[in-house]
C-alpha cells in the first residue's frame, strides 16, 4: 500500500464510502418498479378486489338492481340463505358435481397420462386429441352434448337400434341428469389433467424405474412406490383446479340444462347466483350467496392445498 | 456496463416517475374505457334522422328478417326514423335480457313483449289515454295504475291443437268436450301407442297446467291471483291444489311423456308437427307455424275442457311496445312504437307470421290466413261472444301477473309434477316459500 494513500472506510450497508446511496446494489428505482407492478396492481384492485369488498357491502343490503331505493338489512339475507331451499339446494348439488369432476378426470388423467407417455407421432397425436375438448368453448361443448344426450339424439338412437325400448331421459331424467351434466365436464377437463400429469411424468427420473426393477419390483408397485409418489405436484396442481373449475361451475348448466329439469336438479351455486342477482334482481340477496360462495371455495382451496403439499413434503 | 450518475441518473428518475404516471393514464383509461357506450346517446344520425333503439326477440316464428321487414313498414311511412334493432338472445330470454340492460342502464328505448311490467316499472314511460285511444282494451296490463305496454293484440293460451290422423288411427271421431272425454281420448291414444300430449322444455310443459287453471280455478274464482297478491290466499289453497293435482295425474298417468321435458321448444313445435304425440297445448301462436307445415289441414283445434263442458279460454290482452322511461328522444320512441302498433300492413303481417289477434279498434284479419288460423281465431270470437275468457294462469301481465321472477319458478315447478321429482304438496309449498322470497 503507497504511503499518502486515503484509505475511505466503508459505510453502513448500502452506501458507498461519502455515505451516497448506492444504486447499483438497490436495484432498479421506486419508480421503475411501480411502473411495471401499477397495471397488473390497479387491474386487479378495480376488477377483482374492489367487486369483491362491494359484495359484501350489497350482501348486507336489500338492493335489486330495478329498484331504486337500497336499505340496509344486516345479516338477514344470510339468516334467509340458511332456511331457503333453492339455495341448500344448490350447495348439494354443487357438492356432488364437485367430488365426481375432482375424482374422475384425477383418476382417468393418470391412466390415460401412463398410457401415452411413450414416443412417437401417434402418442403426440393422441396428446392433442385428448387435450382438444379443453381448448373448445364450454358453450360449443355444451351444445354439441346436448345434441348428442337428446331424447332423438345418436345415443339414444344407438340404444334403440341395440333393442333397448325405452333408453335413459339423459337430460330430461331428474335422476339422471346431474350425472350427464357432470360427465360431460369430466370429459373437457380431462384433457387438462391428463397433460399435467404427462409433464409430471417427463420430470421422473428414469433411473429410479430401473434401479427399482433391478430390485425386483413389477410394473404396479414401480408406478406405486416410485412414480405416482413422484407426481403428487401434479395431483395437487390438477385437485385444486379441478376444485375451483367444479364449485363455480355456470356455463355448461346454462347451456345444456337451465339448471333443471325441473326446479334446480342440476342448478350450481354460481347458477343460483345469476339467477337470483340477474334474473330475479335480487342483487343483495345474491350477493350474500356469491359470498357464501367464495368463502366455501377460498376454505376449501386452502384446506385441499395444505394437504396435498404436506403430503409432497412427507414423500 | 455503464452506471450513469449526476445529472444523467436524475434524467432516469424523472423518466421512470413519468413513464409511471404515463402507464397510470393509460390504465386508468383502459378501465374506463371498458364500460359500453350507451346505445342511445345519440338520438340523432348523421343524416339528422331521430334513431331509435329497438329490442325484439328471434323466434322460430319470427326470424330477424320478419323484424326488418315490419321496421322498414314504419320507416317508409315516417322517414325521419331511423331504428337499430337489438335482438334478444331467445323468445323466453327477452325479459331477462331486457332486466339486465335496464339494470345496467342500456336498455333500448323501444321493446316488445315484455312480460315482467312490476319489475320494468321504473324503467318504463307510461303511455297516455290519448295515446291509448285506438286499442280495444286501453287500461290491460295497467301497473298501479299506469299502462306501461301498449295492449296490442291478444293471444289465447294454450288451445289444444290435436293431429286430426292420430285420433283416426286410435278410433276417437271427435274432439272431447268435457274433461272425462278428454282422459278417455288421451286411455285411447295411449293404448294405441300414441303418445297423448306432445311436451318439452319449461313453459310447453306447464301448457296443461295452465289450461286447467283456467277451467277449474279462474273460471271460478277471477281474482285469484290478485287475492294471492294480498296474502288472501296461498298455493295450498284447495282449489288450487285439487287443480294442480289432476295435472300431476296426467303425467302419472303417462298421458304426458317425461323424456320430453329435457327437448327445447323448437324441437317440441317440431315434435308435434312430426307427429310425435297427438295434442300440442300451445298458444294461439302456434297457428302460424301449423299453417306453414305439410300437416295444417290435418291439425285440429279445441279448447281445453272443463269438467261440465263449459266453454273457458285463457286469454291475454298486452304483447305490444313499451318505451324507455330513459329514452334520449321519448316522444320519437312513442312514434315509432304507436305507428309500429297501429300500421294495417304491420298488423296483417303479424297475424300471419305470429297468428296474433290485434286488438285494435275497426281491425279484422286479411283474408288468406291458413285453415289453422281460422280455426283459433273462430274458438277466441266464440268465447268471446260466450264471455268465456278467463285470464291464462303464469301469463297474466300487470297488477294482476305473479311476482316478479315467478313465472320461471311456476314453469320449473310442472317440470317437477311431470318428472314426478315432486309431489303436488312440495311443489306448492316451493311456489308459497319462493313467492315470499320474490315479494
Amino acid at each position: 500500500m503507497a504511503v499518502g494513500t486515503i484509505h475511505r472506510r466503508p459505510g453502513p450497508a448500502g452506501t458507498d464510502a461519502r455515505g451516497r446511496r448506492d444504486r447499483r446494489r438497490r436495484g432498479p428505482g421506486l419508480w421503475h418498479f411501480l411502473t411495471f407492478a401499477a397495471p397488473g396492481t390497479l387491474v386487479y384492485l378495480c376488477l377483482v378486489l374492489a367487486p369483491i369488498i362491494m359484495s359484501v357491502g350489497y350482501s348486507l343490503t336489500n338492493q335489486a338492481l330495478l329498484r331504486p331505493r337500497t336499505e340496509f338489512v344486516g345479516l338477514r339475507n344470510y339468516e334467509l340463505l340458511l332456511r331457503d331451499e333453492t339455495f341448500l339446494q344448490s350447495l348439494r348439488v354443487t357438492t356432488i358435481l364437485t367430488l365426481i369432476v375432482v375424482i374422475v378426470p384425477n383418476v382417468l388423467g393418470v391412466a390415460v397420462a401412463v398410457l401415452l407417455d411413450r414416443r412417437g407421432w401417434l402418442y403426440n397425436a393422441l396428446r392433442s386429441v385428448f387435450f382438444t375438448p379443453m381448448v373448445i368453448s364450454s358453450v360449443v361443448i355444451s351444445v354439441i352434448w346436448t345434441r348428442i344426450l337428446a331424447d332423438d339424439g345418436p345415443v339414444n338412437q344407438a340404444l334403440r337400434a341395440l333393442g333397448v325400448r325405452e333408453p335413459p331421459g339423459w337430460l330430461s331424467d331428474p335422476d339422471i341428469a346431474l350425472y350427464s351434466l357432470s360427465s360431460i365436464v369430466c370429459w373437457q377437463m380431462l384433457g387438462f389433467c391428463v397433460v399435467v400429469y404427462l409433464a409430471g411424468l417427463q420430470g421422473v427420473p428414469q433411473e429410479l424405474g430401473e434401479a427399482a426393477a433391478i430390485d425386483g419390483a413389477g410394473a404396479v408397485r414401480r408406478f406405486r412406490h416410485v412414480t405416482w409418489p413422484l407426481l403428487a405436484p401434479a395431483l395437487t396442481i390438477n385437485t385444486v383446479v379441478l376444485l375451483i373449475s367444479a364449485f363455480k361451475i355456470f356455463d355448461h348448466v346454462k347451456v345444456i340444462t337451465n339448471g333443471g329439469p325441473g326446479t334446480g336438479t342440476t342448478a350450481s351455486v354460481a347458477f343460483v347466483v345469476l339467477q337470483e342477482g340477474f334474473v330475479e334482481n335480487r342483487t343483495g340477496y345474491a350477493s350474500a350467496e356469491a359470498v357464501v360462495m367464495l368463502v366455501v371455495i377460498a376454505a376449501l382451496s386452502v384446506v385441499t392445498l395444505r394437504i396435498l403439499q404436506r403430503r409432497e413434503v412427507q414423500l | 456496463m455503464t452506471i450513469p450518475t449526476g445529472p444523467c441518473r436524475a434524467r432516469i428518475r424523472t423518466n421512470d416517475r413519468m413513464s409511471f404516471v404515463a402507464m397510470l393514464l393509460a390504465v386508468t383509461l383502459a378501465v374506463t374505457g371498458c364500460g359500453s357506450g350507451d346505445p342511445s346517446s345519440a338520438p340523432t344520425s348523421a343524416g339528422g334522422k331521430q334513431k331509435v333503439s329497438f329490442l325484439i326477440f328471434p323466434s322460430p316464428n319470427l326470424p330477424e328478417s320478419y323484424w326488418k321487414a315490419q321496421v322498414a313498414l314504419v320507416t317508409k311511412t315516417h322517414p325521419d326514423l331511423e331504428v337499430e334493432l337489438v335482438a334478444a338472445p331467445s323468445e323466453s330470454e327477452r325479459n331477462d335480457y331486457a332486466k339486465q340492460l335496464a339494470a345496467s342502464g342500456q336498455l333500448p328505448d323501444v321493446q316488445i313483449g315484455m312480460q315482467d311490467l312490476i319489475a320494468l316499472e321504473p324503467s318504463l314511460e307510461p303511455w297516455t289515454e290519448e295515446e291509448l285511444k285506438d286499442f280495444l282494451c286501453p287500461t290491460c296490463g295497467a301497473v298501479n295504475g299506469k299502462v306501461l305496454q301498449l295492449p296490442a293484440n291478444t293471444q289465447t293460451i294454450p288451445n289444444v291443437f290435436y293431429n286430426k290422423k292420430l285420433f283416426a288411427k286410435a278410433g276417437i271421431e271427435a274432439p272431447p268436450k268435457t274433461y272425462a272425454e278428454l282422459l278417455a281420448t288421451a286411455e285411447k291414444l295411449k293404448a294405441a301407442g300414441i303418445t297423448p300430449f306432445v311436451s318439452g322444455g319449461a313453459f310447453v310443459t306447464s301448457q296443461p297446467w295452465t289450461a286447467i287453471l283456467a277451467t277449474d280455478l279462474y273460471a271460478k274464482t277471477p281474482d285469484w291471483m290478485t287475492k294471492r297478491r294480498q296474502g288472501a290466499v296461498t298455493f295450498a289453497a284447495p282449489d288450487m291444489k285439487a287443480a294442480t293435482q289432476k295435472f300431476a295425474d296426467l303425467a302419472a298417468k303417462g298421458y304426458i311423456d317425461k323424456r320430453q321435458i329435457g327437448q327445447d321448444y323448437p324441437k317440441t313445435q317440431e315434435a308435434f308437427l312430426a307427429g310425435k304425440g297427438a295434442m300440442y297445448p300451445m298458444g294461439s301462436w302456434f297457428a302460424a307455424a301449423a299453417d306453414q307445415s305439410e300437416m295444417k289441414a290435418d291439425i285440429g283445434v279445441f279448447a281445453w275442457p272443463s269438467d261440465d263442458g263449459s266453454l273457458h279460454l285463457p286469454a291475454y290482452t298486452g304483447g305490444g311496445l313499451s318505451v324507455s322511461a330513459t329514452a334520449k328522444n321519448v316522444a320519437a320512441a312513442k312514434r315509432f312504437a304507436l305507428a309500429f302498433q297501429l300500421t294495417k300492413e304491420n298488423l296483417d303481417a303479424s297475424v300471419k307470421a305470429d297468428a296474433l289477434f290485434p286488438a285494435i279498434k275497426g281491425y279484422t284479419p286479411p283474408s288468406g290466413t291458413g285453415p289453422v288460423f281460422k280455426s283459433v281465431y273462430d274458438l277466441w270470437q266464440q268465447a268471446l261472444a260466450q264471455k268465456a275468457t278467463v285470464a291464462p294462469f303464469g301469463w297474466e301481465a300487470g297488477d294482476t301477473a305473479m311476482v316478479p321472477g315467478m313465472q320461471g319458478k311456476f314453469w320449473s315447478a310442472a317440470q317437477d309434477l311431470v318428472s314426478g321429482e315432486k309431489n303436488v304438496d312440495q311443489v306448492l309449498s316451493f311456489l308459497d316459500t319462493e313467492w315470499e322470497k320474490s315479494g
